[in-house]
């Protein structure tokens, strides 16, 4: 069969504007944003209108937007730069995470922060209430991701996020699967940091930034130079910067209308895979999820051969998260929404994106079922 | 030659390398596979880089090189538990035990087998010396490769015989500096990585940091005791009888007038057994554990006998045959027959089985 890319979570191509615009930098305007002269003049003048770009739609302003070198380096200058500028005090995180975040509040913790972990229900979604037992005494920060990378799930951020200013607590959210799928803005939800990602939204990969909200404090993962007002050292990455800024603003012009279009597919989907493939079961199901993501567990494949199945099939989609030596992992996301590793074990993750059309869906619908009748019988086989 | 899907075990190395690289050659459907077996553990804090994610890596280049998909398959909890507990749990009874077999018995083979019904292989294929070979009934055999100086059928005795319809050795034609050629040829960037260490998960080469690292200290196999000849006469102490292999000259101190060898260990007295260069050969051996994967030989047969990787088989005559034991009697005596080391039985280039070196005393 004709392939088919379902892994937009995991990343989206760059587009066509972008890719010129990123050349043009790095071929014209490539000069060091910290030189006097006037090639590093032009750089920094890149460099910082992409910044006031980024902001712009973030409802933030320029000098509260850091570039980093992705999402993940957001992640942690937010947890462990909050964490060592704060005198043992606790982080406090989601149990579901990206490990970027939970890695990070793990090496806060060997560090010496406390770390309370949030719990989830069976929805995978945090249940605000349970934040107010860990605001006193105050916490560093408070992190909880605004949409779930795995099931979709949105989480309470506006809620969780005036708690914490009513507490006088920093508050940290990752947006980086949020961005481009439904508005997120500084101006209306008083978050303190925000991290989000340029590859995500049809930017280049190596990119990204932290919101840091005037006044907060922060200390620095990066040493060796007062860039990005010192909180990253290192040369820009104008390119990026710019490639980035583009991206969003392209992202963000018909996002109301992708949105919708990717919704509508998503439950096409969703609905014919539940009446195609008997124990189905969708994860998140009673949650408000982001549209692009469907997380299903299909109970009785063998779990170790699934994703290799339909790779094989032309079928690109992404299972738990993978670590770097490619081996399978239980995602820890669906053990702590209470699902049995037997159910856990065997789940995918189909995320849809610009490229997308009605066609492949109903395509992935022709397909899969029969594909998960097979890999049943294989592995009922195996089992005896 | 027909056509089939086969799922190649690709560990990063020069061999394995060539062989998924001659298959896609041979016009097969082929799908790359490397298992993560050990040690490269992401969730311990300090991490540290390892011969596996390195193999890991190279595997991923050569199989983007050849065209052919690859995944990595992690058997590390079950690795652990039938290789490395099992080399540990050897080594404190005073047994030599050779973790590549135990690793092709039961874990590697067994796990590409089911793996690869699940994914709609018909075919498993290694970069293993050894070839497949048919009788005059058609039923496959399992034979020496050409290059008798890397020959590895010696660790595949282990093999569940059931697997042998789906095995593939594509090298087994090729001699070590031929398959180097033609990975030079093919461009794959393996093609000059030195040779492997023989045991994946000694990453230090010494057996011992290994035994220390998962045993107490004061694990008697690790403790001190005496050095006896085979008559008893005390001779010295030494540091351990799970440090001492059969054979080993080195570690036992001077002053004994004549050169001694390790005869072996007595691990409920904590002695190590020493003797002189005749002592160490032995004319008779018994295999125990026996797995055939041809038809076994009857009293009086003679058959050949490797005790040892790359020692060249000895011709041996049997004496009794038992359905899993064998006992038989070396033309010339074989040094340092170490109990627990695999001994595979050939008739000329043909596997018949092997087995495990059964205990003299």
């Amino acid at each position: 069969m004709e392939p088919i890319y379902l892994d937009y979570a995991a990343t989206t191509p760059v587009r066509r504007e972008v890719r010129e615009a990123m050349a043009r930098i790095d071929a014209d305007r490539f000069g060091n944003p910290s030189s006097v002269h006037r090639w590093g003049r032009e750089g920094r003048a890149a460099l910082e209108d992409a910044r006031a770009r980024l902001a712009k739609l973030l409802g933030a302003s320029p000098v509260e937007i850091i570039f980093t070198r992705g999402g993940t380096e957001a992640d942690n200058l937010a947890i462990l730069g909050r964490a060592r500028a704060s005198r043992h005090q606790s982080v406090v995180c989601s149990a579901i995470e990206h490990r970027a975040v939970l890695a990070s509040a793990r090496a806060a913790e060997a560090e010496g922060h406390p770390l309370h972990i949030l719990p989830v229900d069976d929805d995978g979604v945090v249940e605000v209430a349970a934040l107010d037992a860990f605001l006193d005494p105050k916490p560093a920060v408070v992190s909880v991701m605004w949409v779930n990378n795995e099931v979709g799930t949105v989480q309470p951020v506006p809620e969780l996020a005036d708690r914490c200013r009513a507490a006088g607590v920093v508050f940290h959210t990752d947006a980086i699967q949020a961005f481009g799928k439904f508005p997120v803005r500084v101006d209306e939800v008083p978050v303190d940091l925000l991290s989000i990602s340029a590859h995500k939204i049809g930017g280049p990969k190596g990119v990204g930034a932290l919101f840091v909200r005037r006044g907060v404090e922060l200390s620095p993962l990066i040493y060796g130079g007062s860039h990005e007002h010192g909180m990253r050292a290192g040369t820009e990455d104008v390119a990026g910067a710019v490639g980035f800024a583009l991206a969003a603003e392209l992202w963000l012009r018909d996002q109301a209308d992708q949105t919708r279009r990717l919704g509508e597919l998503r439950d096409r989907l969703e609905a014919g895979l539940l009446a195609r493939i008997p124990d189905l079961v969708v994860n998140g199901a009673g949650a408000t999820r982001a549209s692009n993501i469907l997380s299903i567990s299909l109970p009785g494949v063998n779990s170790e051969t699934l994703l290799v199945t339909l790779d094989l099939e032309g079928l690109a989609v992404s299972s738990g998260s993978a670590c770097s030596s490619g081996a399978v992992t239980p995602s820890h996301v669906l053990t702590e929404m209470g699902i049995p590793d037997e159910v856990a074990g065997p789940s995918v993750r189909l995320s849809l994106g610009r490229e997308t059309t009605t066609e492949e869906i109903d395509r992935v619908l022709n397909t899969l079922p029969p594909l998960v009748e097979r890999m049943r019988a294989l592995a009922s086989i195996e089992a005896d | 030659m027909e056509k089939r899907t086969v799922l190649v075990a690709m560990s990063g190395g020069v061999d394995s390398s060539v062989a998924a690289a001659l298959l896609v050659e041979q016009g097969h459907r082929v799908i790359g596979a490397t298992m993560k077996t050990f040690c490269y553990s992401e969730t311990d804090g300090r991490s540290q880089t390892c011969c596996g994610l390195e193999g890991i890596m190279d595997a991923r280049r050569v199989a983007d090189r050849v065209g052919v998909p690859h995944y990595v398959f992690d058997v590390e909890k079950d690795f652990t538990r039938d290789v490395i507990d099992d080399f540990v749990a050897e080594y404190a009874n005073g047994r030599t035990p050779n973790p590549c077999v135990r690793c092709n018995g039961n874990t590697k083979f067994r796990d590409l087998l089911k793996r690869g019904a699940m994914l709609g292989c018909d075919a498993i294929a290694t970069g293993h010396y050894a070839r497949m070979g048919r009788n005059e009934q058609g039923e496959p055999l399992l034979m020496r490769g050409v290059d008798h100086d890397k020959d590895q059928a010696y660790f595949l005795w282990s093999l569940p015989a059931e697997l042998l319809p789906q095995l593939m050795f594509p090298l087994g034609e090729l001699t070590k500096p031929e398959v180097r050629e033609r990975a030079r040829a093919l461009g794959l960037a393996t093609a000059d990585k030195p040779e492997s260490q023989e045991i994946c998960f000694v990453p230090t080469g010494n057996y011992v940091d290994v035994l220390e690292k998962r045993l107490t200290a004061e694990h008697p196999a690790l403790a001190p005791g005496k050095l006896v000849t085979a008559s008893g006469d005390v001779v010295g102490e030494h540091a351990g009888y799970a440090r001492y292999t059969v054979g080993q000259r080195k570690g036992l101190g001077g002053g004994h007038g004549q050169r001694l060898y390790v005869l072996g260990a007595r691990p409920s007295r904590r002695e190590v057994v020493v003797g002189t260069r005749e002592e160490l050969h032995r004319a008779d051996i018994e295999i125990g554990e026996i797995n055939w994967l041809g038809a076994p030989p009857a009293a009086g047969d003679l058959v050949q006998i490797q005790i040892r990787h790359r020692a060249a088989p000895a011709d041996a005559t049997v004496v009794r045959l038992d359905s899993d034991r064998l006992d038989l009697t070396f033309h010339r005596p074989q040094r340092a027959v170490a109990p627990g080391q695999s001994a595979v039985i050939f008739r000329d280039q043909v596997v018949l089985g092997g087995g495990r070196i059964g205990n003299r005393e």
